[in-house]
């Protein structure tokens, strides 16, 4: 339960080393380096920014190609593949696959490329489509369409709307034109909306037909895309003959290269070891643009550790030519968190950082967060069935991917633990499945309510029965949450050495709380409502009025004693001891571990009586199908239900009622300089 | 069968009817802003999944407290038979879950569409975001337990 004391390194090395210097920290990942040494003429920064375009180049181009993969060659993964974290390489292996380097790169480019050329081909379809619809009305011509007459004659080719005959045309043409008994009108095809028509003239006519016919809303065939190679025109046939060859050729060429690209998929651990090696470079040329450098040395500078000094000092000694030196940084330095637990505190940390991290001279409240968290997590879920399948769940997980991303083997440890708590619990409160086991036994086994109840007896009782006496448990777990929260605020104070704040902000809440409780234990209105047993007597009625006086006393007195003015001293003392109501309604929020803890048994037992009276009213074989249907379903839905609210809940109770009693946070996290890599890790030992 | 019966089942019918109408209200409202956000990027599914279904609880409650009145008032089996009295009792004892249940989804339903908000531009404070809706949720949470308590109480008196 800690947070991590820190140094601050200040290694001072020779220029010609520092790229190999800085792959070494990158790959330990131990440091954070930041560079705040003056920039004074002689030393100076360096502008990395053209390399630094390069390897973006290189990344994004990397990526592409992986896109490309993804999309053409699948990779066969499994649903948990997610959880198998990244590949870990050793530091000779990822050297000898960078040997492959620049094969790699042109691997990458050709897939890019031939992707691109795929996507252009495919560009290339609606207008191969749009040229061969506009020739099928000309299939059956024989002349090429640009055919524009002989050496006296003029001819016309186009289409005129609706659907004509040659009669209704000559009509139209011999209204609009005189000599309409010169000009030749061959129809080639019609539709209903338009006719296909080839109008041939003499030369000296040739003009006025071409006006008349523009009247007529004549348009000109296509000519385009229908000469052959060498310039010579083409039938509209044989054009539409080469647009379906040159269309079956794209066709081909897409096939094969989509089949390239397959082929190269081969290569695809490679191209994803080159994109994560150039986002390495990337990152390490950010930091030799941020250090100082001389000639002939550089200067880096960061933090680590307290407890990985030794180490990366004496490989740093051991390798490098350098200077090094930690000290402990100064007050006013903003120094970077990093938590430290055991394996049972650790899991939490993810919660605690999503609040935030411990501010300067607070204490690293995992291992108390820990144990509340789980609890109250088996409180709130309290179903001995679904806590081991969440504990087996996450167990099984956890063993088969050992390699797996801290973060996501963090969040399932801690439900591991959330599971076993609330297995646990869920067998002290006699739940298993709900009351699976009761109603079993009455629907198949006709054993009577009164027995079948009794054959999974609560270890301790069934809050159905007695919810009271589950209300005043859960205030009470409440009570010594939030004093555990005051009990770390004075820890807090007294290892800054500010005893008395120790006592004004801690002794005296805790005596004035705790008095408060006693007395009410001493009122038998109180006990009789909360359903204990017993009342406190006279003297300890006394006693606690005393203790809850004097913590009083001393709320008003101190809690305003940053004012010199005793008037507004004691104002801000009694809105200060007004605090107490905080309290009652903190308790009162510790309801919620009944009020999910029996959702879920009552949901379960909802579901238990539905299967039974299904199940109940068939003949047996059939009953019992019937019966696991509805309970699967029924408990899936439950589990996920309640094991949501358990989980938002617990998180609700950690950093409004307890954090709210000594917690503020504001520490910034360590950003170690290391490998932010996706597809491998490489693993170096010192 | 008498009036009481009346009473208790229109009780258990609110509570189921008008907080699992809140929770369809709130879940909904919750579900377009989520999916807009997985428009845009579809990795933070699971995050705001969770956000949409923080005002989904309410029904469940509702539909606990209906379900333990039934069980009570014998119309899930049993007999039937309750004075007046007694049915107006178990009346009032849904009151708080139907009621809250309905409004705390609506409002609970606002604050998780903030948090998907904030979650789309800062998936890394994810833990914030879902309290924001959990603080509504309180109030269901002791209309619940008023409730659940109330009935208990009413089903022990004679």
């Amino acid at each position: 339960m800690a947070v991590m004391p820190m140094k601050r390194m200040t290694l001072i090395a020779m220029r010609r080393d520092r790229k190999e210097l800085l792959q070494f920290l990158q790959r330990q990942g131990t440091t954070e380096i930041d560079t705040d040494v003056a920039d004074d003429g002689i030393y100076k920064k360096i502008d990395v920014s053209s390399q630094k375009q390069i390897f973006l180049k290189n990344i994004k181009q990397a990526e592409d190609a992986l896109d490309i993969l993804n999309k053409v060659a699948p990779e066969k993964k499994s649903l948990l593949s997610s959880l198998a974290g990244r590949e870990i390489i050793s530091l000779k292996d990822f050297e000898k696959d960078l040997g492959r380097r620049n094969e790699i790169m042109s691997v990458i480019s050709k897939i890019n490329s031939l992707y691109k050329e795929n996507l252009e081909l495919i560009a290339q379809i609606p207008k191969d489509e749009m040229d061969r619809e506009a020739l099928v009305p000309w299939e059956g011509f024989d002349l090429p369409l640009d055919f524009s007459g002989t050496e006296k004659t003029k001819a016309f080719i186009g289409t005129l709307p609706g659907d004509l005959s040659a009669e209704d045309i000559y009509l139209t043409l011999g209204m609009l034109f005189k000599e309409a008994d010169r000009v030749d009108v061959e129809i080639i095809s019609k539709s209903n909306q338009y006719t296909a028509v080839m109008f041939v003239t003499g030369n000296e006519n040739a003009e006025e037909l071409n006006d008349v016919l523009h009247r007529m809303n004549f348009t000109k065939a296509p000519s385009q895309a229908v000469t052959d190679s060498d310039g010579t025109s083409l039938t509209p046939a044989k054009a539409i003959e080469r647009i379906d060859a040159e269309t079956a050729r794209k066709a081909a060429r897409r096939k094969q290269i989509i089949s390239d690209i397959t082929d190269l998929a081969a290569d695809r651990h490679d191209i994803e070891l080159i994109r994560d090696y150039f986002t390495m470079r990337k990152d390490k040329y950010d930091v030799i643009g941020s250090i100082n450098q001389s000639d002939h040395v550089v200067i880096i500078t960061g933090y680590v550790a307290a407890e990985d000094v030794p180490k990366l000092e004496a490989a740093l000694n051991n390798r490098f030519d350098l200077a090094c030196d930690f000290s402990e940084p100064s007050d006013d330095e903003d120094v970077p968190v990093k938590l430290k637990n055991n394996a049972f505190a650790s899991p939490v940390e993810g919660v605690i950082a999503s609040y935030s991290l411990p501010g300067k001279g607070e204490v690293d409240p995992s291992m108390a967060v820990a144990v509340f968290y789980y609890f109250f997590f088996g409180l709130m879920l309290s179903d001995a069935a679904y806590g081991i399948i969440i504990a087996v769940a996450c167990g099984i997980l956890l063993k088969k991917f050992k390699n797996m991303e801290t973060g996501l083997k963090k969040t399932l440890q801690m439900f591991f633990y959330c599971g076993v708590a609330t297995t646990i619990v869920g067998f002290i409160f006699g739940s298993f499945f709900g009351d699976v086991v009761s109603s079993v036994a009455q629907t198949f086994f006709h054993v009577p309510e009164a027995t079948a109840n009794k054959l999974l007896p609560p270890i301790w009782f069934n809050p159905l029965d007695d919810p009271i006496k589950m209300l005043t448990f859960c205030f009470a777990v409440g009570l010594i949450h939030l004093f555990t929260g005051l009990g770390i605020l004075m820890y807090q104070d007294i290892k800054n050495g500010h005893v008395l704040d120790a006592i004004y902000d801690g002794l005296f809440w805790y005596m004035f709380v705790g008095g408060c409780v006693l007395l009410l234990l001493c009122l038998p209105m109180i006990t009789g409502m909360l359903g204990l047993s017993f009342t406190l007597g006279p003297t300890v009625k006394n006693v606690s009025i005393c203790i809850a006086l004097i913590g009083f006393a001393g709320v008003v007195l101190f809690s305003g004693r940053e004012s010199r003015n005793w008037g507004k001293r004691l104002a801000k003392g009694l809105y200060g001891a007004y605090g107490i109501t905080s309290y009652l309604s903190d308790v009162l929020s510790y309801s919620r571990l009944l009020a999910l803890g029996l959702a879920t048994s009552v949901i379960s037992s909802v579901f238990n009586t539905m299967a039974g009276m299904v199940g109940g009213a068939v003949p047996v074989v059939i009953g019992v199908v019937l019966y696991a249907v509805i309970f699967i379903i029924g408990h899936i839905l439950n589990m996920a239900i309640n094991a949501l609210g358990a989980y938002v809940h617990t998180n609700r109770l950690q950093y409004v009622e307890f954090f709210g009693k000594f917690y503020n946070g504001g520490g910034r996290p360590f950003e170690a300089f290391d490998q932010k890599t996706k597809y491998i890790r490489i693993k170096e030992d010192i | 069968m008498s009036m009481g019966t009346v009473w208790a089942l229109l009780g258990a019918a609110l509570s189921a009817l008008l907080a699992g109408a809140g929770s369809a209200i709130g879940v909904g409202k919750a579900g377009q802003a989520a999916a807009g956000v997985v428009t845009e990027d579809p990795s933070l599914f699971s995050k705001v999944l969770i956000l949409q279904l923080l005002p989904g609880t309410q029904g469940i409650y509702g539909l606990l407290i209906a379900f333990i009145t039934l069980t009570n008032i014998g119309i899930m089996g049993g007999s039937a038979d309750m004075s007046l009295h007694k049915g107006l009792l178990y009346f009032a004892a849904c009151l708080p879950m139907a009621v809250v249940g309905l409004i705390s989804a609506i409002c609970q339903a606002n604050a998780a569409v903030s948090a998907i908000g904030l979650v789309a531009k800062k998936p890394d404070q994810f833990g914030k975001a879902m309290i924001f809706p959990a603080m509504v949720e309180t109030y269901a949470i002791l209309a619940l337990l008023v409730s659940i308590l109330s009935i208990f109480g009413v089903s022990a008196l004679a």
